[in-house]
């Protein structure tokens, strides 16, 4: 049997329970997940799994069946990964309006490694495609650092690894065929001939980077674009857009390197988020080396991979945002029925913040709030499919004690309401509100001085007075506030 | 609802940070802001080290950071920059190094006292114009202007001594 659950997990019981018993979780998961009552869509994807649980427990064969090998699944020598949540509040006080609660949803695995050889060799294979936007743009210090980046990245492959290389401007070119990384001179040598010229069409880049990463396409391995570029796509994003959802459910991800002022940063942003990727700022093309070689070594440091999240809240509780924490800050789309979160590393966690609202005037007891499952490929194990689920309740109370928040929930918090800060800015803008988005700008100065981030700071500063004259940010300053913001995430969360 | 304290804006029941102006909304009064003493002038002067350490550190290095008064040393990796200062539920955002369980408040450590930071292939240490300001061996730093900080060297943040060593990796 391949399950990628453990049914008794999944319906929170113990696998020595009666039918009874087992009719009645499902019940009671049901009665909180079922369509008609629970309009989430996150609550009807994890009621499929727990109908199959469901129906696989009632059938006495299948049950012992089941049964038999289920001392086999749980063996210690190949840990799987942990979802651990932790909510802003073990209890709340009975009000009579709606209130907020966090939750920390933090993933990760505990298989440690003991040697390097044995690091070395857990390494994940790679399915790797670069896609390199080579319009006029580009040409000059631009291509000539890409380039030297990109050969450094040929130069930490090894035969097992699978690369292409796509360069595009208003047309794509396969400069790389999709193959085995083994000649890797000649490699270089294609990229090293490669001239800047003509504009930038990403869909065309796109497309032929997906076909080459297809060739090559294994669940064993870790299929990944990364798309470098500095200019901005027209007429052709919502093609992309389609793409990349077509290819999130293949298990392919599309990460971006953003150069320069020029790109459309949420484009990118929603375009990479749809596949588990993500898009990053390059201000400094002297830097791109760098995050094109972290990026990749996050790749191949893949513990499991396509990794999903859906959250179900109850029927009464909803999800107002979500952000992923580490191991890169990003904000997620929130109402979807799943989540695509990319890989999950060896030693850095996978953590994502939720804001949930509970209702106003809630009877005293216990509740349960929201109901959290993760699923991944686990690459090292065959890319075995494994899932995890995490039941959360709360105590409701009529005179609860207040309570200091976790100190983990807090710190990412207090970082998260920076991006927040920058984002309410440019939203008041886009309204129109010229005074509000000063003034938050300069709110936002004021909380970034007091962390001592100086530069940031005086950028923010710089903004507020630029937007209060001009009632327009600047393109480099509005995307350095929105990606440092973003980055000072990274110094949480990590232990 | 919960009001903050800061701007008056009225924050919806269960939110920790404002949605206004971002600061911290206390809920339980258990926290209260503390601002940082001011020490006494006074305070006695340290000799001039006779020698210098190395100003060398490399990137895999950490530093250990051992506190006068407390028996367990610091070993620590530097980010980029390193904030130290003290935890203070006024701000949101803690130091990256928080001094409070050094008795950091008794001692006129301010909230964001100073930052160690990474130049080549060196540490920097500035002060981040702290209320009692920040010495390096004896010496009190111009605020905001960074130093080079030597292996062994004497920090003093208000009245918290300190001295700072690298440890490299193959050590």
């Amino acid at each position: 049997m391949n399950l990628a659950f453990d049914p008794y997990i999944l319906l929170g019981i113990a696998p020595d329970v009666s039918t009874e018993d087992i009719k009645a979780a499902y019940r009671r998961i049901a009665l909180r997940l079922h369509p008609d009552r629970n309009p989430n869509p996150g609550a009807a994807v994890q009621l499929q799994d727990i109908n199959q649980a469901h129906t696989l427990l009632l059938d006495p064969a299948q049950r012992s069946a089941y049964d038999r090998t289920r001392h086999e699944r749980i063996n210690p020598a190949h840990p799987e990964f942990l979802l651990r949540v932790t909510p802003s509040k073990r209890y709340v006080q009975t009000l009579p309006e709606p209130q907020v609660i966090y939750l920390l949803a933090e993933i990760y695995t505990e298989q440690s490694t003991t040697s390097e050889a044995e690091e070395r060799s857990r390494e994940a294979r790679l399915n790797l495609t670069i896609v390199m936007d080579r319009s006029n743009s580009m040409s000059g210090t631009r291509l000539d650092r890409v380039k030297s980046a990109a050969n450094q990245i040929i130069d930490g492959l090894t035969p097992n690894d699978i690369f292409s290389f796509i360069a595009f401007n208003d047309f794509a070119e396969v400069v790389i065929d999709a193959g085995p990384a083994q000649n890797l001179a000649v490699m270089k040598s294609r990229i090293s001939m490669l001239t800047a010229s003509g504009g930038t069409e990403i869909l065309r880049g796109l497309k032929l980077g997906v076909e080459q990463n297809k060739k090559h396409q294994q669940n064993e391995r870790v299929n990944h674009i990364i798309m470098l570029t500095d200019g901005n796509t027209y007429g052709d994003q919502d093609e992309c857009m389609l793409l990349a959802q077509a290819v999130a459910k293949e298990g392919i991800g599309i990460s971006a390197l953003g150069i320069g002022q020029e790109w459309n940063d949420e484009f990118l942003d929603t375009l990479t988020s749809t596949t588990g990727g993500v898009a990053e700022y390059v201000k400094n093309i002297n830097t791109v080396q760098r995050f094109l070689d972290d990026h990749v070594r996050s790749l191949a440091n893949t513990f499991a991979e396509r990794l999903i999240l859906s959250i179900a809240p109850d029927p009464d509780v909803k999800v107002e945002s979500a952000f992923k924490l580490s191991p890169r800050p990003q904000p997620l789309v929130s109402d979807r029925a799943t989540i695509a979160l990319g890989n999950l590393q060896y030693h850095r966690m996978t953590s994502l913040l939720f804001q949930l609202e509970l209702p106003a005037s809630q009877n005293a007891g216990f509740r349960s709030i929201a109901r959290i499952a993760v699923q991944g490929d686990i690459l090292s194990q065959g890319a075995k499919s494994y899932m995890t689920v995490s039941d959360l309740s709360l105590g409701i109370s009529n005179d609860a004690e207040p309570e200091d928040p976790p100190a983990n929930v807090l710190d990412a918090l207090g970082r998260l309401t920076l991006y927040r800060m920058q984002e309410r800015a440019k939203e008041a803008l886009d309204r129109g509100d010229v005074k509000e988005a000063t003034r938050r700008l300069e709110n936002l100065a004021t909380r970034l001085f007091e962390h001592g981030e100086e530069a940031l700071g005086q950028q923010a500063l710089a903004e507020a007075r630029k937007v209060s004259h001009t009632s327009t940010l600047s393109e480099e300053g509005r995307k350095a506030l929105k990606y440092q913001t973003r980055s000072l995430l990274l110094n949480s969360g990590e232990t | 609802m919960v009001v903050c304290p800061h701007c008056a804006f009225n924050n919806k029941e269960g939110l920790l940070f404002c949605e206004d102006c971002g600061r911290r909304l206390i809920t339980s009064d258990n926290s209260p802001t503390l601002p940082t003493k001011k020490v006494d002038e006074n305070f006695d002067n340290f000799a001039r080290r006779p020698t210098w350490g190395t100003a060398r550190f490399e990137t895999e290095a950490s530093i250990v950071l051992d506190i006068r008064d407390s028996n367990k040393p610091i070993t620590l990796k530097p980010l980029d920059q390193m904030i130290i200062g003290r935890v203070d539920s006024s701000s949101p955002l803690a130091p990256d190094l928080d001094l409070t369980p050094f008795g950091a408040l008794e001692k006129g450590v301010s909230r964001v006292h100073a930052a160690i930071f990474r130049s080549e292939d060196t540490l920097m240490l500035v002060d981040k114009g702290s209320a009692n300001g920040t010495h390096l061996n004896g010496q009190r730093l111009v605020p905001h202007q960074p130093r080079v900080l030597r292996n062994g060297d004497e920090i003093r943040l208000g009245k918290m001594i300190a001295h700072i060593y690298f440890k490299s990796v193959t050590a």
